[in-house]
């Protein structure tokens, strides 16, 4: 167990110098405020007040962002390590391959995760400024949103095994964006097509990343309170659900690789 | 940017491509301006207004404009999809059109046997809406406004737009000011939309801003506009013209009851 911390620590490691040499977080952050700014000094027709619009372009920003660090960093776990050669030498090192699975998991989820913290800490920090106050449906917000950086990861790092790091990213995001602005409408579309089609549609929406479960934007935005306890654990279950079974196939399919 | 003829050759084929290119774009945004400024109100489809992004992205920007104008929509029903959430068949309880007020209490759809039988339906009833349906009143109100704004900008002749941010400022934020403003600067943008002219009138006759007189005035040259546009063929008014016609000498009549009361 210890000997799995430890290399797992080391993973993770390496998982974070990667996403923050690459300078990607801060260049996004950048651009953020470079929207955020003069977006909050606009006063339409004249009038003050108004500050619901930019919580909702705020947290439309950072679920793109989280997405686009998520999948980048998920996307090139493992074809990079292949094309480079890289995953000889970590290979030969005593380790398995499902251990091996599970640390650059782990290790890329951190690092998502540590971008993610900046982002919400920036966002928080422009709420408190505008004079609003920290709720219980924000921490909410926040946890689903993690759990949803996690099931992008273990989606991409799924995808990594299998596709080169651009079809992999492309599958991934159709995927997951799909899913979060369409995947509730699903059942209603798959209703006014013919058979086949119904039946494909209603597979997608059965087996589908769901990532549309873990949006609270608009709780957040318009105040609509906190969702129940046993609503949250259920998508907070799905997620690790989810995840777990990208990363078992993960496993499965590195096993079954002959490298 | 270099041009001169450079020995290696290559880099001069570069600077000459870059400049032909740049040459071919400023003869595109050329046209464009030229077609804009020739056709004017010419194409429909395409909102006048001379400027080369209106002629190019004419209709993107009528579609964005629209959606600003459902998103501020969705705002005052505080965030619920109003298109959305009827045509799934959601109207029953808000059937009350502009007198349902205040909030009302909501059944979240999917009971306990609808989460066996589709768990996604469940999850998503339960994350994606909200208990309470609402209407955003006083200051509230006022988070609709940038989307109306937005809208605006995007399309200046979308007059519901201009009309609805007008009703906003005045009945729900109350805020007689800004209501001003917002359709001073539509009228600006819209000089021959009589619907404009009417809120205007609205504004002078219903505000208490007391200038009966005035109001008579824009009201009066409303039916005279609207009778000169149809050649007195009162049948041949658009849909909107027509309204405002009817809604116009309405509100004549209204005055010139209240005078004789005096």
């Amino acid at each position: 167990m210890t000997v799995f911390f430890r290399q797992a620590k080391a993973l993770v490691r390496l998982s974070f110098l990667e996403l923050w040499r690459r300078n990607d977080v801060f260049g996004l952050l950048i651009l953020a405020l470079a929207l955020m700014v003069p977006l909050s000094m606009a006063t339409p027709f004249g009038a003050t007040g108004a500050s619901r619009y930019l919580d909702e372009v705020a947290l439309l920003l950072l679920w793109g962002f989280s997405m686009f660090v998520s999948l980048g960093v998920g996307s090139r776990l493992f074809r990079p390590e292949f094309e480079r050669r890289t995953i000889y030498p970590l290979l030969s090192k005593p380790i398995s391959r499902g251990c091996l699975v599970l640390g650059k998991f782990l290790g890329a989820v951190c690092a998502s995760w540590s971008a993610l913290a900046l982002f919400y800490a920036v966002f928080v920090g422009s709420v408190l400024l505008r004079g609003g106050s920290l709720s219980v449906e924000l921490a909410q917000g926040v946890a689903l949103h993690f759990a949803f950086v996690a099931l992008a990861v273990s989606v991409s790092m799924l995808g990594s095994l299998a596709m080169t790091p651009s079809a992999n990213l492309t599958v991934s995001s159709i995927a997951l964006v799909g899913m979060f602005f369409f995947g509730r409408r699903l059942p209603e579309y798959a209703g006014t097509l013919s058979a086949p089609l119904a039946w494909l549609v209603r597979l997608v929406y059965a087996m589908g990343p769901h990532a549309e479960f873990f949006d609270m934007r608009q709780r957040l935005v318009h105040g609509w309170g906190a969702v129940e306890g046993r609503v949250l654990a259920a998508v907070l279950a799905y997620g690790i659900a989810y995840s777990a079974v990208c990363l078992m196939l993960s496993a499965a399919v590195l096993k079954r690789k002959r490298v | 940017m270099n041009v001169a003829p450079s020995r290696a050759g290559g880099g001069s084929r570069v600077s000459l491509g870059a400049v032909s290119c740049a040459f071919a774009c400023a003869a595109l945004v050329a046209a464009l301006a030229a077609a804009g400024a020739m056709l004017g109100d010419a194409m429909p489809q395409v909102s006048s207004g001379g400027d080369v992004l209106s002629v190019a992205f004419g209709d993107a920007k009528r579609a964005i404009s629209l959606s600003m104008v459902q998103k501020a929509d969705s705002y005052f029903h505080g965030g619920i999809d109003m298109e959305c959430h009827e045509a799934h068949g959601h109207h029953g309880e808000d059937e009350g059109g502009e007198g349902h007020g205040g909030e009302e209490r909501r059944e979240v759809s999917g009971d306990a046997r609808g989460g066996f039988r589709d768990p996604w339906r469940w999850i998503n009833s339960r994350i994606r809406a909200p208990e309470v349906h609402r209407h955003l009143q006083g200051a509230e109100a006022i988070h609709t406004i940038p989307w109306l704004w937005a809208s605006v900008r995007a399309d200046p002749h979308n007059v519901d737009a201009w009309t609805t941010a007008w009703f906003l400022a005045r009945n729900s934020v109350k805020d007689a000011d800004l209501a001003w403003r917002i359709i001073e600067e539509g009228k600006a943008k819209n000089p021959g939309s009589l619907e404009i002219l009417f809120y205007e009138a609205r504004h002078v006759y219903d505000s208490g801003m007391g200038d009966a007189a005035r109001a008579e005035g824009l009201f009066r040259h409303i039916v005279e506009t609207a009778l000169a546009r149809c050649g007195g063929d009162e049948s041949a008014l658009s849909e909107d013209d027509a309204w405002m016609l009817k809604y116009s000498r309405s509100y004549l009549e209204d005055i010139a009851k209240k005078r004789a009361a005096k």
